[in-house]
C-alpha cells in the first residue's frame, strides 16, 4: 500500500490520497479493536463508506502512519486500566478508581454480569454507566492489590 | 423539561456580550489524558478555559455556521464548521457529558443563526449531595444514602390497614422472648432445690409441669406469631405491588421512552420482592433476637456481673469478624449466583437452537462452551463454600470460647460457693441464646440497606408525574372534527419533530398521512391519541380545546388499529372485548364478521373460546389484523387511527383485511397512516409530511397531478413494487 497517503490538511482534517482520488475527512476505525488489536485498520470517507482497509498500522508509510495515530488517539476515548485504586461493591452498584493511561478516573458501574465483559480468560471490559469504557489487557499483568478488588467485584 | 436559568435568557433579554450563556465542563484535556476545561459559550463567541483560567481556544460566533457532537469512541467532540468551510474541533468530552454538548452545539448552532436560545441544559447531578459518592443514574437515588429512617416510616404507613395485626405482632414477640428467658430459670431452681439438696421432691412435678406449660404455650405463641407475619408481609408486598402498578398505568408515556420494560417491571418484581423479604424474615428476626439480647444481658449481669463480663467479653470479637467478613462473602455468594445465570443462559441458548448446532456439526464446540461454564460455577462454589467453612469455623471457635470462659470461671465460682450450680446452669444455658443469633447480626444492616434502596425505587415511581387522568374536564360526545392549530412538537423540546401543523379534518373523513420515515406520521398520531400533549399551538375537536375534554373520555372514543397488533393472552372473545368491555356475544360476533374474521374464528376447534397465546403467538398475522379490527368495530370509536393495517399477507387476506377496513372506516374521522400509497387511495385526503411541516395536502388526484413530493414519493415505489415483482 505504498501508494496511500494520510496527512493533515486543512489542520485537523486527515486526509488520504490514494491512487486515483483524494478525499477529506478521513475518519480511521479498527474493525475488531478487542479481538484484534491493533490489526485491520479501516479508513473511512467523511459519509462513513470505506476507502480502504488495511492490515495494521505498519502497513501505511512513516508520516501518514503518524497522522493516522494522532487521528486514532483523537477518535479512541477509551482508557486502558493500569491499576485499581480501589473498587467497591455496594447496594447493587460498583464504585471503582483506577489508574489509566490518561490519569487516574473514578466511575460506576451496575450489573457488571452485563458490563464486565470477559473478552478473554484474562482480558477485560468494564463499561459504567454511562457507556464508557475501561479496557484490562491483561489482569494478570496487573498488581495484587488490584486484582484481589477485581476478585472481590467481578 | 425546564430549561436552565441560563439558557432562557439570549431568548428575550439581550445579554451583554461578556455574559457566559453556555458554560460546560469536559473531562478531556487537549492531550487525551483525563482533567477538567470548560466550554464557554458568549453571545459574540465560543472559547475554551483551560485549568487556570487560559483560553486555549476562541472563535467568534459570527463565523461560525453550523456547530455538532461529533460521536467518538466512549466520548464525544464539539466541532463547529466556519463560513469558510472549515471544520474545527473544539473540544473533547466522555459519554458522561456527552448529551450535554449535543445540547451546547445545537445552542451554539441557533446562536450562529441568531435564533432564540433554545436548549436544554438542565444541571445534572453526577454525584450525591450528601456522601458524594457518583451516582448509578443521574439525578438519581444514592443508593448508599437512602433516607432509611424516612423510607421505613413510608413503609411502616402501609401497615395502616393491619394496625391490629402489627399490634399483635409486637405483643406475640414480647411473649416469646419473654418464654424464651423461662426454662433456664426454671431448670436453675430445679438443680439448687432438688437435684443438688438431693430433698423437696415435691417441688420436682410442679416445675416440670410448669416447664411444661412454657413449652406448649412458646410453642403456641411462635405458630400465631408465624401466621401473623406471614399474612402481615404478605398484605404489605402485594399492596406495594398494587401500589406501583397502578402508579406505572397512570405514567406519562416519556417515563416509558427514557426506561426499558424489563426495568419497569423490575420494580414490581424484584424490589417489592425485596421489600417482603426483609418484612417477612429481617423484622421478625431483628424484633425477636433484638429484645432477647437486651432481656438475657438484663438477666445475666443481674445474675452475678462478674461473671457475666467474662463470658460476654469474645462477643465485640464475634460481631466483628461478622462485619469484616459479611461483605465479602456476601459477594462470593452473589458471584456464585451469577455464575449460575451465566451457565443457565448458555444451556438454555443451546437447547434452544440445537437444530444450528446439529446443521453446523458443532456438538463439540458448545460442549467446550458448556465445560468451561461448568468449571467456572464449580470453582466459584468451591472457593464461596471454602472460604465460608473458614469463617464459620472461626466464630464458631469464638463462640465455644464463650462457654470455655464460663466453665473455667463459673466453675471455679461455684467450687468456692459464690454461686450455686442452679445460677451456673442457668448462666450456661443463656449464653447459648447470646451467641446464636450474634452471628448473623452483621448480615441485617446490609439486608435492610437493600431493601430500602428497593423500597426507594418503588417511592420513586409511585411519586413520577402522572397523566391528567383525573383531570376536571368535561365529557364531551365527539362527533368527529379535528384541528391542527400550528401544532409543535418535540420529544426533546429542543429537537422539534413537528414544526406548526395546520389542518382541519371534517367529521367522518379519511386522512392519509404520507412521508418518508421520521417525518413526523407515528408523532402526529401519538398526539391525537393525547399519549404526548403539543409544546404549542393547540389540537381542537369538535372546536374545542381537546386538553379541555377529559383524558380518558375522550381517549373511549378513540380507536387504534395497529401494524403489529397486540392482543392479550386471552380467548379470542376476550380480545374482541377488550374494546368494549361487557359486551355480549351477539355484539362480539356481530364485529368478528364485519372484521371478516368470523369464518375463521368457527374453523378453529374451540371457536371464540380459542386461546390467543401470549401476543396473540398462536394467529396468524392475518389473523391477528382482523381480530384487532373486529375489537376496534367493537369499541365503536369516533375516531380513528390506522396504522399501515396490511403487510406480509397473502392477496386473499388482505382483501378480506381491505373490507373489513372499508366498514371499520365507514362515518369515523379517520387518519391512516400508511406506507404502501396505493392502500391510500380510499382516503378523503392525503397530507403529506416532510420533516415535521405539511409539504402538500389534496386528495390523491389532485396531488398526482401536481407532481410534487407525493408524485415522487409514488414513482419510487412504483419503481421498487415492479422489481420485486408484486406491482399492483
Amino acid at each position: 500500500m505504498t501508494n496511500l497517503k494520510a496527512f493533515y490538511h486543512p489542520k485537523d482534517r486527515l486526509r488520504l490520497t490514494t491512487e486515483d482520488r483524494s478525499h477529506l475527512t478521513v475518519k480511521p476505525a479498527w474493525a475488531a479493536p478487542l479481538s484484534r488489536p491493533n490489526q485491520f485498520l479501516s479508513l473511512m470517507n467523511g459519509k462513513g463508506e470505506e476507502i480502504v482497509m488495511v492490515p495494521g498500522l505498519d502497513s501505511l508509510d512513516p508520516e501518514s502512519r503518524a497522522a493516522v495515530e494522532q487521528e486514532l488517539g483523537r477518535r479512541y476515548l477509551t482508557s486502558q486500566v493500569e491499576r485499581i485504586v480501589s473498587a467497591k461493591s455496594e447496594y447493587g452498584a460498583t464504585y471503582w478508581l483506577v489508574q489509566t493511561e490518561r490519569g487516574e478516573r473514578e466511575f460506576v458501574t451496575q450489573s457488571l454480569q452485563e458490563n464486565a465483559q470477559w473478552l478473554g480468560p484474562t482480558h477485560l471490559l468494564l463499561i459504567d454507566v454511562d457507556g464508557n469504557r475501561f479496557e484490562i489487557k491483561d489482569i494478570e499483568l496487573l498488581d495484587v492489590k488490584s486484582r484481589a478488588f477485581l476478585d472481590t467485584t467481578v | 423539561m425546564e430549561k436552565s436559568p441560563v439558557a432562557r435568557e439570549g431568548s428575550n433579554t439581550p445579554a451583554s456580550p461578556e455574559t457566559s450563556l453556555i458554560s460546560l465542563e469536559a473531562d478531556f484535556l487537549n492531550d487525551g489524558r483525563f482533567g477538567a476545561r470548560r466550554l464557554e459559550v458568549t453571545s459574540t463567541s465560543v472559547q475554551v478555559v483551560e485549568h487556570g483560567g487560559v483560553v486555549s481556544f476562541q472563535i467568534p460566533i459570527a463565523e461560525i455556521k453550523t456547530a455538532r457532537n461529533e460521536p467518538l469512541v466512549g466520548g464525544g467532540r464539539l466541532e463547529v464548521t466556519t463560513s469558510s468551510g472549515e471544520i474545527l474541533p473544539v473540544i473533547s468530552y466522555s459519554l458522561t457529558v456527552a448529551a450535554k454538548f449535543s445540547e451546547a452545539a445545537r445552542g451554539i448552532e441557533q446562536l450562529a443563526k441568531s435564533e432564540p436560545l433554545m436548549i436544554n441544559l438542565k444541571e445534572e447531578r453526577l454525584r450525591c449531595a450528601k456522601c458524594n459518592r457518583l451516582l448509578p443514574e443521574k439525578d438519581g437515588i444514592c443508593p448508599a444514602c437512602v433516607n432509611r429512617g424516612r423510607t421505613m416510616l413510608r413503609i411502616g404507613t402501609f401497615l395502616g390497614p393491619y394496625k391490629s395485626q402489627a399490634i399483635l405482632l409486637a405483643v406475640l414477640s414480647f411473649l416469646t422472648t419473654a418464654l424464651n428467658l423461662l426454662p433456664p430459670l426454671i431448670q436453675g431452681q430445679l438443680i439448687d432445690n432438688v437435684l443438688v439438696s438431693q430433698k423437696n421432691l415435691g417441688t420436682l412435678l410442679p416445675l416440670i409441669l410448669g416447664w411444661l406449660v412454657v413449652i406448649a404455650a412458646s410453642s403456641v405463641i411462635q405458630i400465631a406469631s408465624g401466621r401473623v407475619i406471614a399474612q402481615l408481609a404478605g398484605s404489605i408486598a402485594a399492596d406495594l405491588r398494587s401500589s406501583v402498578y397502578r402508579a406505572i398505568e397512570f405514567l406519562q408515556l416519556t417515563f416509558f421512552d427514557k426506561k426499558q420494560v424489563g426495568a419497569i417491571a423490575a420494580r414490581v418484581t424484584s424490589d417489592t420482592d425485596r421489600v417482603w423479604g426483609f418484612l417477612v424474615e429481617g423484622v421478625p428476626y431483628l424484633l425477636l433476637n433484638g429484645l432477647t439480647l437486651v432481656g438475657i444481658m438484663v438477666v445475666l449481669l443481674w445474675t452475678n456481673w462478674f461473671l457475666a463480663i467474662c463470658i460476654l467479653a469474645p462477643v465485640p470479637i464475634v460481631i466483628a469478624i461478622g462485619a469484616i467478613f459479611w461483605k465479602p462473602m456476601s459477594q462470593m455468594f452473589h458471584r456464585v449466583g451469577q455464575k449460575w445465570a451465566r451457565f443457565h443462559t448458555h444451556l438454555n441458548e443451546s437447547l434452544h437452537g440445537i437444530r444450528v448446532v446439529k446443521a453446523f456439526a458443532n456438538e463439540d464446540t458448545e460442549f467446550n462452551k458448556f465445560r468451561i461454564r461448568n468449571h467456572e460455577l464449580r470453582d466459584a462454589g468451591v472457593s464461596a463454600d471454602a472460604r465460608w467453612n473458614t469463617i464459620f469455623g472461626a466464630m464458631t471457635f469464638f463462640t465455644a470460647l464463650g462457654g470455655l470462659i464460663c466453665w473455667g470461671v463459673g466453675g471455679y465460682m461455684v467450687y468456692d460457693k459464690q454461686l450455686s450450680l442452679g445460677e451456673f446452669w442457668r448462666i450456661n444455658a443463656y449464653l447459648a441464646l447470646v451467641y446464636g443469633p450474634l452471628m448473623w447480626f452483621s448480615a441485617v444492616n446490609q439486608w435492610f440497606s437493600r431493601a430500602m434502596a428497593g423500597a426507594d425505587r418503588i417511592f420513586e415511581v409511585i411519586d413520577s408525574d402522572t397523566e391528567n387522568y383525573g383531570d376536571p374536564g368535561n365529557a364531551h360526545a365527539i362527533s368527529g372534527e379535528v384541528e391542527f392549530d400550528n401544532v409543535r412538537f418535540g420529544y426533546d423540546k429542543s429537537n422539534p419533530v413537528l414544526k406548526g401543523l395546520n389542518f382541519t379534518v371534517k367529521p367522518g373523513e379519511m386522512i392519509g398521512l404520507v412521508g418518508k420515515s421520521g417525518a413526523g406520521k407515528s408523532t402526529t398520531i401519538n398526539l391525537i391519541c393525547r399519549f404526548y400533549e403539543p409544546d404549542a399551538g393547540t389540537i381542537r375537536i369538535d372546536g374545542m380545546d381537546y386538553r379541555d375534554i377529559s383524558l380518558q373520555d375522550m381517549r373511549r372514543q378513540i380507536g387504534i388499529v395497529l401494524q403489529e397488533p397486540f392482543l392479550f393472552n386471552g380467548t379470542i372473545a376476550e380480545n374482541i372485548a377488550y374494546g368494549k368491555p361487557g359486551a355480549s356475544f351477539e355484539e362480539i360476533a356481530e364485529a368478528a364478521k364485519a372484521a371478516n374474521a368470523h369464518n375463521f374464528v368457527l374453523a378453529k376447534p374451540d371457536g371464540y373460546d380459542s386461546m390467543v397465546g401470549e401476543r396473540g403467538a398462536k394467529l396468524s398475522g392475518g389473523e391477528r389484523q382482523r381480530i384487532s379490527i373486529a375489537r376496534a368495530i367493537l369499541h365503536n370509536p369516533r375516531i380513528l387511527i390506522l396504522d399501515e393495517a396490511t403487510s406480509s399477507v397473502d392477496v386473499e387476506t388482505e382483501k378480506q383485511i381491505q373490507e373489513a377496513i372499508g366498514r371499520l372506516v365507514a362515518g369515523r374521522t379517520t387518519f391512516a397512516i400508511a406506507h404502501r400509497l396505493s392502500t391510500l387511495r380510499n382516503a378523503s385526503r392525503l397530507v403529506v409530511l416532510d420533516k415535521g411541516e405539511i409539504a402538500e395536502i389534496g386528495t390523491h388526484e389532485e396531488l398526482m397531478e401536481k407532481q410534487g413530493v407525493f408524485y415522487n414519493l409514488v414513482q419510487t415505489q412504483t419503481a421498487i413494487n415492479e422489481i420485486i415483482g408484486i406491482a399492483e
